[in-house]
Order: structure tokens, then C-alpha cells, then sequence
């Protein structure tokens, strides 16, 4: 099935879903909740997700608030936009696993789950369980069984600030009404292709945070015209599409330094665990060692990269790693490769950064097998010790990690 | 004039002392000399103080020869002539430093063989170690630390009396031997033998609800501690175990490792499918101390940690293949074993073993009675008699039983004062040197009993057996029929094996392979096992060409050869099934046959890195022509690596543009050839079409083994080139002739040996130079009784 005609098939399918939830590349033609919508369902020979390959396709489109997360193991549980079936209100939270080469965005840079506050908005684009990892999710109680989404493992994960202004849609403030505590905002910019991009009114409060000029200033400095950045959550109207403003940047200046912050972090927990890859092929020799090909995951800060590339002569420290890109004992639990070979491809599939290595490597771990996880060290990053609850450290703890265990 | 300008001008004006002048002075060196040297060295300018005109010519002067080598030094460093003065053409410089060359080796060998009226020739280690045993059926490790040095080599020989010397670490290291032999042989009490099994399983898996039995998973170099010996001895140990090849075919190695000397004792290659575990049985002495089962094969498993993460219990492939990501990658994503592999269900030990053969050695060696003199006196005499390989004289044993009542009077146990003179018996002069000649009469042929240890040390490497002295005894050995009986029974018995294994040996200089280990990082698949089985191939194809009786030609060109399994995959043969060393036929395309294509040889010539192309010409001179080449010049530069801006370049280019020097171009036109016709075999013996160059760039170049003999005759590739040595077999056969007569009669063959040697040779060709006849025309010839 290509693209389009499967699309068709999904538009025709879910119809026109009043709740954020679009096929893959689907236009947003009406914003309003509409009642009475079914979730998307798989449509008839929908490529599954085999482990070693990235997807072809963009995914499922789902917007929704974090509710619940496992920051070790990258998962998570999204209340989703939309009120087909009565779900904004009484519906089951849509668990969903991070892909291994999933990227999380905060605040406009790379980020885990664990950065992204609970309660935050965030737009997501979701496959179908990749082969063999059907059970990672586990199936809704059969009274949810009408809502289920199952399109539950993620490729990428945004907040609205980073979703929209990476796309190049920003809102300018139309009014602003401190004493009802409404904000009015129209698009502005590349008009995204899911998500809002109609006129919107948003709830804001006293703990609505301004930014501006880096710093927090009054809610009394929004003001109409402006041209501005925000992130959603919760409102207290409860009802579907009604949002309040978490936060909201006025200026560029505040905008780059939030995603400065946050592009520093996640360089930081990167360099302690290391940039994550997979395995594309395994050459074993018989008296020892093997040649290994291994593509590193995208959406990593550039500088990441280019340390490893300037540093690809001193070879590097490759850790076995889960799934969900948790390691062992990573700083001993490694073994060091030779770099024979460094090619960086142009367009890389999502979830690529398109850096293909092939290294030597004198001794094999049971992990460097083709389709597995990797993270990648390069000689620049101090060895760091995981905490306790990070590390992988038996057998079971695989198998019990092995599916979300949340409520 | 002076009596040294006298000289001078009789040598210049022709009137020379012919038949004092060695051979060539006059034709090659003079006429170089005149030119080039004497103009400065003479009687009139003497520079440097130094007088060439009147250098002594007799080169079997160890002072003249230091002068000469000193001359030979500058004119090899290019220092002489000197820069301003007319230089000699590159062929002139040739040819007279490989006359001084040839004359110093000539010289030398005069020196080393010369003989006293009594000569002596000390056992080397390995006799000493095959004589005790002979001697008293004891198994002496003499190449344990603290017991014996490695014994000093010339050309690889390591049995040259001349180099044999003694000094008093020798005679310490001589009398801790006896006392550890002694002990051995004559404990207080028997060891009683016995059979202790160590199980992997403890035999309750059923009841304990496993999937099978629990086994012994050995990947390469694990091992599992299995005994403690406390007793040397000889010892059966049995092993039931599967034997799992790599996933390329690469079968394992079981290795009995001894923890104390780090080494393994003895070893087997191992196939055998999991489910249908075999049994090895191995027989062989084992020293004190404690042992483990290992895998001696190739692969890396040094991280100690990853080694934790790697533990489990194991019971089958199938159950047990989940492992820790962090742990070593042992299987295939299809369960095969990625490296050769070992799985051991139970390892058994029996012994210590006391054999009738051995025992009868000892029965007659102790007196019955404690304090029977007589007795005492009639067992020692019996006793140095065997030791020393020949009758011990009355006066002689009188010393030892003088040295036992001494003992006895300090208050020593009889039994302590009786060993005493045995160790005595041992540390004797007589017992670790073969002695010929005698110090009151001249003779120039060796005695029966010095024949009788002639001839047991040449093809035994140890002392003679009862009927070899029962020969000696009688007289029958000094007939020719009785010497050729002799020769072709000793040529049947097992210890003959030890001639093939030794000769090979030394003639080849195989204890060069793995001198200079490969690197890893180039060759990440070179182990010891590979390393002994190189070596095993050239001795088990010597003993196979000497039990079949075939040509000398086997030697050079043959469509077969011996391999085991480890050694096929090397050569990139077809898998073998079975795992021991095997008769296996070679097609063309395998560009193996004859000595020469043997990975031992063609390793031993290369360094850690890379094949030595002038190496190996100097190897094949030395070992297939019988001739030594000159040295090298001093301060040779180094081939260096190719820079990575350049071309790759072979060494064959590199040699090409380094020869410049003049001297050095005109050796290498002969030696280089020898070896360059192998370059299609890399450093560790494997066939290439394509020479691996580190740095540089572009691809590997294209590897070339042209050349063409010193005689003019061209060759493409190693087998042209073993085929034309092949045609000039009488020269390889004196060559072969002269070695072997090297080795069995322990001295350096000089010019005055040649003639004999050409008979032999000669003598031999009547019968296609079979090895068997050509060993029968060495024994029966005249050189072989002289002395």
C-alpha cells in the first residue's frame, strides 16, 4: 500500500477525528472537538517495525498530555486530544514506549522523558509494535478495548514550543484578558501540518510563567502583537482542546536561552551514557574479535557527533545496551572498537543520523549482534557510574523491563 | 729491506709459496690488493699501522682471523678504500670479501674441529634427558626452569662439542639432576598407583529437575584445574569431551597445562559432536604440580570482567545459550560455536605407572642386603658401566665404594651412602661427556664402545642399549655386517623417532620458529598450537620420508605432506575429519610441497611483521647449499615503513632501492633470489597473490617471485624454483651429507671431511639418494670411525 492510498484509507476510517489525531502527513482541516470519533486503528497490511531497521514512514500522528512516565525504561502514558467515544474525560491514558532512536524535544532542543515536566502538552508521532515487542504494551482491559490506540511505540515526542517553532509555526497574541485569564493567539509563520493551526484561545493564570529577555517577567507584560512561543497543559475547564499556558517566551533572546539550557543538559546526559546506535552487522572472526557496523541514532546535538568524529582515531568505548537504551555497567561492561571506516550518509531515514561506522574490535560481547542496541563513547567523555536504578543488572531485570509496568 | 718487505716482494714477483696459500689468494684477493690496498699498507706507508703484504694467511689462527675479519669489516662498511681513492667495481668488492668470508668459515670450522688426543663432547640437554630415562626408564624435564640452560647453537646444532663447554653452574645443575633422578628412581617407597575421576556432574540432575547433566564449557584458552600431581611419573589421563569446531571448521585443542610452568604438557585436537562426546586417553610423564584441562585455541578472552559476566552453568548449547549482553559472544545467532570449543563431562588420572620396562632397568641397580659391600660394589659397577657407556674399570669403582664407606663412616644410612656414590656415578665427567681417544695413545679411529655411543647418540640421542654393548663387547660391532646389523635395528626401534624429530630440528633451525612472535594485530590468529603443529609437520615429513625410505628429492618437491586439521585451515586446505597429523595429497593449486613451502620454514625467516626475503636466501643457502653467506656490512639502515603519501611498495621494491652500496649489491644479486622466490607466502607461511603493506597508499601490490639462480637460470614462483633446485639434487645431497655428518659426529665438517663426503654422497645416488641408504653409507663410511 503506498503512502497516500493508505492515508486515504485511514482518513476514510477514522473520518473527520474531532480529537488531534491524524494519519500520517494528514492536513488538519478543523480543529473543533467532534464527538463520537473512534481512535485510528491499523490499517489492512500496515508495515510492521522490524528491530534493526528504522521506518520508512513518519508515523501515527497523537497530541496529548504526559501524564505518566518510566524515565528509566523511556516510556510513558499520554491522556491524547480528542473525545471520541467520551475518552478525553473518561478514557484510559495511552501507554506508549519510546523506539530506541526516538527523540524526545524540550524547550526547543534534544531531551528524555525525564526532562519534560508532567503535565505538559506534547505532540508525538507513533508505530505500530515492532516484531517481537508486541507485549511491551501491554493490551487495555477489554472495557477500553474501543479506545485503544494501537499505534503505541514512538519515534519522536515534542513539546509545543519545540513542535511548533521547529516547524516554523510561532502564535501572535491577538488579546489579552488578565481578568477572565484568556489569551488569544493565531498562528503565525510555516503553518504545521498536525496540530493547531487555527485561531486558539488559551487559559492563563498566575503560575502562567513569562519570559522575557531571559527572565521571568509579569503576566501583565504579554500583550497584543506579540509574537511568542508556549508550552499547554491541563485546564481546569476539563474539557477537550482547552489548554492553559504552562509557559510562554515573548522574545528570541528567551527562546534560544531556554533551549540552550535544556541542549546542554541533554549534551550532558549523552557524554555520561553515551550516544546511543544500533547494530547493522556483525563480521565474526574465529580465532577472536569481529568487524562491526553500527549506525548512531539521529537528532543528537551536532556536537555529540563531531567529538566522536574528531576523536574517531583513538577508537571507541561501545557499551551493549536494552531496548530501551538502558546499559549494564557501561564504564566496564564495553569494549573498545578500532574505526576502520567513518561514512556519513545524506537523508538518513527518521530516526538515522545517517553516521555509519565500521570498527574492530579485538572481543565480542553477547550484546554486539546485528539489530541490537549500542551506546557509543568516544575518548573526550569522562567515565561516569550510572545510578543503581539505571543500570541493567541480571537476566530477570531484563525480563521484568521488558513491559511497562505502570497504572 | 726487512724480512716482511722480503715476503712482499716475493709474493709480488710471483715467486709464492703455493702450496702454504689458500686457495683463490692469488687469483681473486692479490690482484685486489695490488690495486686497491697495498699501496697504502705496505712496508713503505704502513697506514694505520697496518701491513697487509704481510697479514698471515693461516686462517685457522684465531688471532690471524681477527685481523682478517677486521679487514673484511672495512671493506664491507665501505670505509676501505677510502672515498678518494680509484674505487673498485661492485663485482671486484664481491668477490673478494666472499673470498675472506669463505676462508674465515673455513678457518673457523678448522678451529672447532680440531681434536686432542682425547676429544670431548658434553651431552646437550636433551640427551642428558634421553639418557637418564634410557638409564633408569626416569622421566627428567630438562627444560624446566633451574634445571638445564639451553644449550649454545651453531647453525642450529645444538650438539657441537667444540661449544659444549662446562662451567660450575653446569656441575651444580648436574648434581640437583642426579639427586632428582635418583629420588625418582629409587624412592623409600613405591608410590602406590591410583585412579582418581573428577566429574563435571554430580549426578543428581535428574532428581534436581536440570535439563541434562551440567558439563565443563571451555572456550578458547579457559581451562578447568583438574589434579594435583604429587608424584612425577608416567600418568593416564582420560578425558570424556566434545569437541566443537569454529563456525569456519578451526577444531579445538584440549591441552593438559601444567600451572607451575605455565605450559602445556601434552595436547590433542578434539572433534566430537555434542551430543556424542569421545574419549581421549593420553599417556606421558608428568612432572609435580598442579594441572588444568585447557583450550588452547585462538580467540580473546582477557577481560577478567567480561570473564564474570560470561559464568554460567552449563549444560547443553540449546539450554544454555541466553547469556548476559555484557558477558563474551560464544554462539552463532544459528547456535553454532563461534570459536572452537570444548565441552568435558569427566577428566580421570591413573598412575603414577611403573612399567616392566622400566623397572627392569632399576632391578639389578640396588643390593639386596643393607650393608652388603659386595653386592654394593657389583650393582655400582653395573651402574657406571651403563652410565658411562663402557666398562668401568676396577680402580675406577674402587673411588666410589671409597666415597660410599666414607659415608657410611660419617654415620650415613647405608641406603644414603649407597646413593651417594650413585650421584657421584652421575655427576661423573664420564656420565655427561662422550669421551674419545685416550690421553697415552693416538688414534685416528673411535674405539667399538665410543662407536656403539656414536652411534646410539646419533640416531638415539641417548646412551646404547644391552645389545648395542653386548656388540662393542664381543667385537661384532667393528665387522660390518655386525654394524650393519646393529644400524638396521636401531633404524626399527621406536627411539629412532627421536632422530627425526631432532635432526630436522637442528639441520632446519626450527627453534627459530616463533622467535619472533607474530603480531597480534597482523596476525590475530597465530597461536602456539599453530606454532607447535608448523614445527610438526617438518618433523613428522622428515620421519615420514625416513620410515618410507624415500629420496633426498622429497625434500625439495612432493605432492603431499602431513597435516592436521589446525594446519589445513591455515593453509586454506580442504577441512580435515580427523584430528591427528595425517598423510594429506597436495594439488597444484595448494602451492605447498617439499621443505620449503612449510609454514615452520617460511616463518622462521620472517620477524613479528613481515616475510624476510633476504632471511630467507641467507636460510636457503645455508640449509639447501651447505654455504653460509658474508655477513652483513655494519650499520645497515633499517627497509623503513612506506610513508602514507607513497605507493604501497613490496620489500622486494624496498630491497631494490636499498641495495645501493656497492658490496652490498653484489651479495644480495645472490642471495636475495633464494628468498624471493617465496614472496607469495606471507611471514606466517600463508599463500598470497598480494603483499599486506602497512601505510601507504593505494591497494595492496601484487606480490612477485621472480628471480634467477647465481648460475643464470630463471625461475617464476616457488615451484619453478623448488623444481630447479630439484634438478641439481647431487648438490643438494652433499649439502645434506654434510649436515647430517655435523650432527652425528658433533663437530664442524672441514675441508679435509669433503672428500668423504663426496663419497657418501656419491654412494648414495646409486640409489636415488633414498635417506635410509644415504644414513647406512654415513655409518659405514670412514669418516663415521674417524675421530
Amino acid at each position: 500500500m503506498t503512502h497516500r492510498t493508505r492515508r486515504a484509507a485511514v482518513l476514510l476510517f477514522v473520518g473527520a477525528c474531532a480529537i488531534s489525531l491524524s494519519a500520517v502527513g494528514q492536513e488538519k482541516k478543523d480543529t473543533k472537538a467532534k464527538k463520537g470519533t473512534v481512535p485510528p486503528v491499523p490499517v489492512a497490511n500496515e508495515p510492521r517495525l522490524k528491530p534493526g531497521t528504522f521506518p520508512t514512514e513518519p508515523g501515527t500522528y497523537l497530541s496529548g498530555e504526559l501524564i505518566v512516565v518510566d524515565p528509566i525504561n523511556r516510556r510513558g502514558g499520554l491522556r491524547i486530544d480528542g473525545d471520541a467515544g467520551g475518552r478525553y474525560n473518561n478514557g484510559p491514558l495511552h501507554y506508549f514506549a519510546l523506539l530506541p532512536y526516538a527523540t524526545v524535544w524540550y524547550n526547543g532542543a534534544p531531551a528524555e522523558l525525564r526532562d519534560v515536566p508532567l503535565g505538559t502538552h506534547v505532540h508525538g508521532y507513533f508505530h505500530l509494535p515492532p516484531v517481537g515487542e508486541e507485549q511491551t504494551i501491554l493490551p487495555l482491559p477489554a472495557e477500553y478495548q474501543r479506545l485503544a490506540v494501537k499505534h503505541n511505540h514512538a519515534v519522536a515526542l515534542e513539546d509545543d514550543f519545540s513542535y511548533y517553532q521547529r516547524r516554523g509555526q510561532s502564535w501572535k497574541v491577538l488579546s489579552v484578558d488578565l481578568k477572565k485569564g484568556k489569551l488569544d493567539v493565531a498562528p503565525t509563520g510555516k503553518l504545521v501540518k498536525d496540530g493547531i493551526t487555527e485561531k486558539a484561545t488559551f487559559d492563563i493564570d498566575t503560575v502562567t510563567r513569562v519570559w522575557n529577555n531571559r527572565r521571568l517577567v509579569d503576566l501583565a507584560d504579554l500583550a497584543a502583537g506579540q509574537v511568542v512561543q508556549l508550552n499547554l497543559g491541563w485546564s481546569q475547564g476539563a474539557r477537550d482542546k482547552e489548554f492553559t499556558v504552562s509557559d510562554v517566551w515573548l522574545d528570541d533572546a528567551s527562546r534560544a536561552f531556554a533551549t540552550e539550557l535544556q541542549r546542554r543538559r541533554h549534551v550532558r546526559y549523552q557524554q555520561q551514557r553515551w550516544v546511543p546506535g544500533w547494530i547493522d552487522s556483525v563480521e565474526l572472526f574465529d580465532f577472536g574479535g569481529a568487524e562491526i557496523t553500527i549506525t548512531l541514532f539521529g537528532n543528537m546535538d551536532p556536537s555529540l557527533y563531531a567529538d566522536l568524529k574528531a576523536t574517531k582515531d583513538t577508537g571507541f568505548w561501545v557499551a551493549a545496551a536494552e531496548n530501551t537504551l538502558r546499559t549494564w555497567f557501561h564504564r566496564a561492561d564495553r569494549k573498545v572498537g578500532k574505526v576502520l571506516e567513518w561514512k556519513e550518509i545524506e537523508n538518513p531515514p527518521p530516526g538515522s543520523s545517517g553516521i555509519q561506522m565500521k570498527l574492530k574490535f579485538a572481543e565480542v560481547l553477547e550484546g554486539y549482534r546485528a539489530g541490537r542496541c549500542v551506546r557509543v563513547k568516544c575518548e573526550r567523555w569522562a567515565f561516569v557510574t550510572m545510578p543503581p536504578e539505571e543500570r541493567v543488572k541480571s537476566l530477570d531485570d531484563v525480563k521484568r523491563s521488558a513491559t511497562l509496568t505502570l497504572p | 729491506m726487512n724480512r716482511f718487505a722480503a715476503l712482499l716482494a716475493i709474493l709480488l714477483t710471483g715467486h709464492t709459496v703455493r702450496a702454504a696459500e689458500p686457495d683463490g689468494y692469488e687469483s681473486v684477493a692479490l690482484p685486489f690488493f695490488k690495486v686497491h690496498c697495498l699501496r697504502c699498507h705496505d712496508d713503505k706507508q704502513k697506514k694505520g699501522e697496518f701491513r697487509l703484504d704481510t697479514l698471515a694467511r693461516d686462517f685457522g689462527s684465531q688471532q690471524t682471523a681477527e685481523r682478517w675479519a677486521e679487514v673484511l669489516f672495512r671493506i664491507n662498511s665501505g670505509e676501505m678504500p677510502p672515498k678518494k681513492e680509484p674505487q673498485p667495481k661492485a663485482e671486484e668488492l664481491g668477490k673478494v670479501a666472499e673470498w675472506i668470508s669463505a676462508r674465515l668459515k673455513e678457518g673457523e670450522a678448522a678451529r672447532m674441529a680440531r681434536r686432542g688426543p682425547v676429544a670431548h663432547y658434553r651431552l646437550s640437554r636433551d640427551e642428558y634427558g634421553h639418557t637418564v630415562h634410557d638409564l633408569l626408564g626416569i622421566y627428567f624435564d630438562v627444560t624446566v626452569p633451574g634445571a638445564f640452560n639451553d644449550d649454545p647453537r651453531w647453525h642450529g646444532f645444538d650438539r657441537i662439542g667444540s661449544l659444549l663447554s662446562l662451567s660450575p653452574s653446569h656441575v651444580e645443575r648436574y648434581y640437583r639432576a642426579a639427586e632428582t633422578v635418583l629420588d625418582r628412581a629409587f624412592p623409600a617407597q613405591q608410590p602406590k598407583s591410583e585412579t582418581v575421576r573428577r566429574s563435571a556432574d554430580d549426578g543428581k540432575w535428574k532428581d534436581q529437575g536440570h535439563a541434562g547433566p551440567e558439563r565443563w564449557l571451555l572456550w578458547p584458552d579457559s581451562g578447568r584445574p583438574v589434579f594435583n600431581v604429587k608424584t612425577a611419573g608416567r600418568y593416564r589421563v582420560r578425558v570424556q569431551v566434545s569437541g566443537l569446531p569454529s563456525f569456519k571448521g578451526r577444531p579445538p585443542h584440549l591441552a593438559l597445562w601444567h600451572n607451575g610452568l605455565k605450559r602445556s604438557v601434552v595436547g590433542r585436537d578434539v572433534l566430537a559432536p555434542e551430543d556424542k562426546p569421545g574419549t581421549v586417553e593420553i599417556e606421558a610423564f608428568l612432572p609435580e604440580g598442579s594441572f588444568t584441562l585447557r583450550n588452547e585455541s585462538p580467540g580473546m578472552f582477557s577481560d577478567g570482567h567480561t570473564l564474570s559476566n560470561t559464568q554460567f552453568t552449563f549444560r547443553s548449547i540449546a539450554a544454555t545459550r541466553q547469556n548476559r549482553p555484557t558477558g563474551y559472544q560464544l554462539f552463532t545467532a544459528e547456535g553454532q560455536t563461534i570459536y572452537p570449543t570444548l565441552m568435558i563431562d569427566w577428566v580421570e588420572i591413573e598412575g603414577p605407572i611403573l612399567t616392566d620396562a622400566d623397572k627392569q632397568k632399576r632391578d639389578d641397580l640396588l643390593p639386596a642386603k643393607d650393608g652388603d659391600l659386595v653386592a654394593a660394589r657389583e650393582c655400582l659397577a653395573r651402574f657406571a658401566s651403563r652410565a658411562w657407556r663402557r666398562p668401568a674399570s676396577e680402580a675406577e669403582v674402587d673411588r666410589y665404594i671409597k666415597l660410599l664407606q666414607a659415608e657410611l663412616k660419617a654415620g650415613e644410612s647405608f641406603r644414603s651412602a649407597y646413593r651417594t656414590a650413585m650421584v657421584a656415578v652421575l655427576t661423573s665427567k664420564n656420565f655427561y661427556y662422550l669421551e674419545e681417544g685416550e690421553p697415552t695413545k693416538r688414534r685416528d679411529a673411535v674405539s667399538d664402545w665410543e662407536l656403539a655411543s656414536r652411534l646410539s647418540y646419533f640416531l638415539w640421542s641417548s646412551m646404547p642399549d644391552e645389545e648395542l654393548f653386548t656388540a662393542a663387547r664381543t667385537g661384532t660391532l667393528a665387522k660390518p655386517d655386525g654394524l650393519r646389523k646393529q644400524l638396521a635395528r636401531m633404524l626399527d626401534d621406536k627411539k629412532v623417532d627421536r632422530f627425526t624429530d631432532s635432526f630436522p630440528k637442528q639441520w632446519l633451525q626450527l627453534h627459530r620458529v616463533g622467535q619472533f612472535p607474530p603480531d597480534p594485530e597482523l596476525y590475530p590468529d597465530y597461536d602456539k598450537w599453530l606454532e607447535q603443529s608448523m614445527v610438526l609437520e617438518t618433523t613428522l615429513y622428515f620421519g615420514a620420508v625416513f620410515k618410507e625410505n624415500l629420496s633426498l628429492r622429497e625434500f625439495l618437491v612432493s605432492d603431499w605432506t602431513i597435516l592436521n586439521p589446525r594446519l589445513a585451515t591455515h593453509y586454506g586446505l580442504p577441512a580435515l575429519k580427523e584430528t591427528q597429523f595425517q598423510h594429506v595429497k597436495l594439488r597444484p593449486e595448494d602451492h605447498r610441497g617439499g621443505l620449503l613451502t612449510h609454514a615452520s620454514v617460511l616463518s622462521l625467516s620472517s620477524d613479528g611483521t613481515r616475510h624476510r626475503p633476504v632471511h630467507r636466501g641467507v636460510w636457503v643457502s645455508e640449509a639447501i647449499f651447505g654455504r653460509t653467506p658474508p655477513p652483513p656490512p655494519p650499520n645497515v639502515e633499517p627497509l623503513e615503513p612506506t610513508p602514507n603519501n607513497k605507493p604501497k611498495a613490496t620489500i622486494r621494491q624496498q630491497l631494490e632501492a636499498h641495495a645501493t652500496h656497492a658490496t652490498c649489491a653484489s651479495c644480495h644479486r645472490k642471495i636475495d633470489p633464494l628468498g624471493l622466490a617465496f614472496d607469495n607466502y606471507d611471514a606466517i607461511g600463508r599463500w598470497r597473490l598480494r603483499e599486506q603493506v602497512q601505510g601507504g597508499r593505494g591497494d595492496d601490490p601484487l606480490a612477485s617471485a621472480r628471480g634467477a639462480l647465481p648460475n643464470g637460470r630463471a625461475f617464476d614462483g616457488p615451484d619453478e624454483f623448488k623444481k630447479l633446485l630439484a634438478d641439481d639434487l647431487d648438490r643438494f645431497a652433499e649439502a645434506f651429507v654434510e649436515q647430517l655428518a655435523t650432527y652425528a659426529l658433533r663437530r664442524v665438517m672441514t675441508l679435509d671431511d669433503a672428500p668423504h663426503i663426496k663419497a657418501i654422497a656419491a654412494a648414495s645416488k646409486k640409489d636415488s639418494y633414498k635417506l635410509r641408504t644415504l644414513i647406512e653409507h654415513l655409518v659405514t663410511s670412514d669418516l663415521f670411525r674417524r675421530r
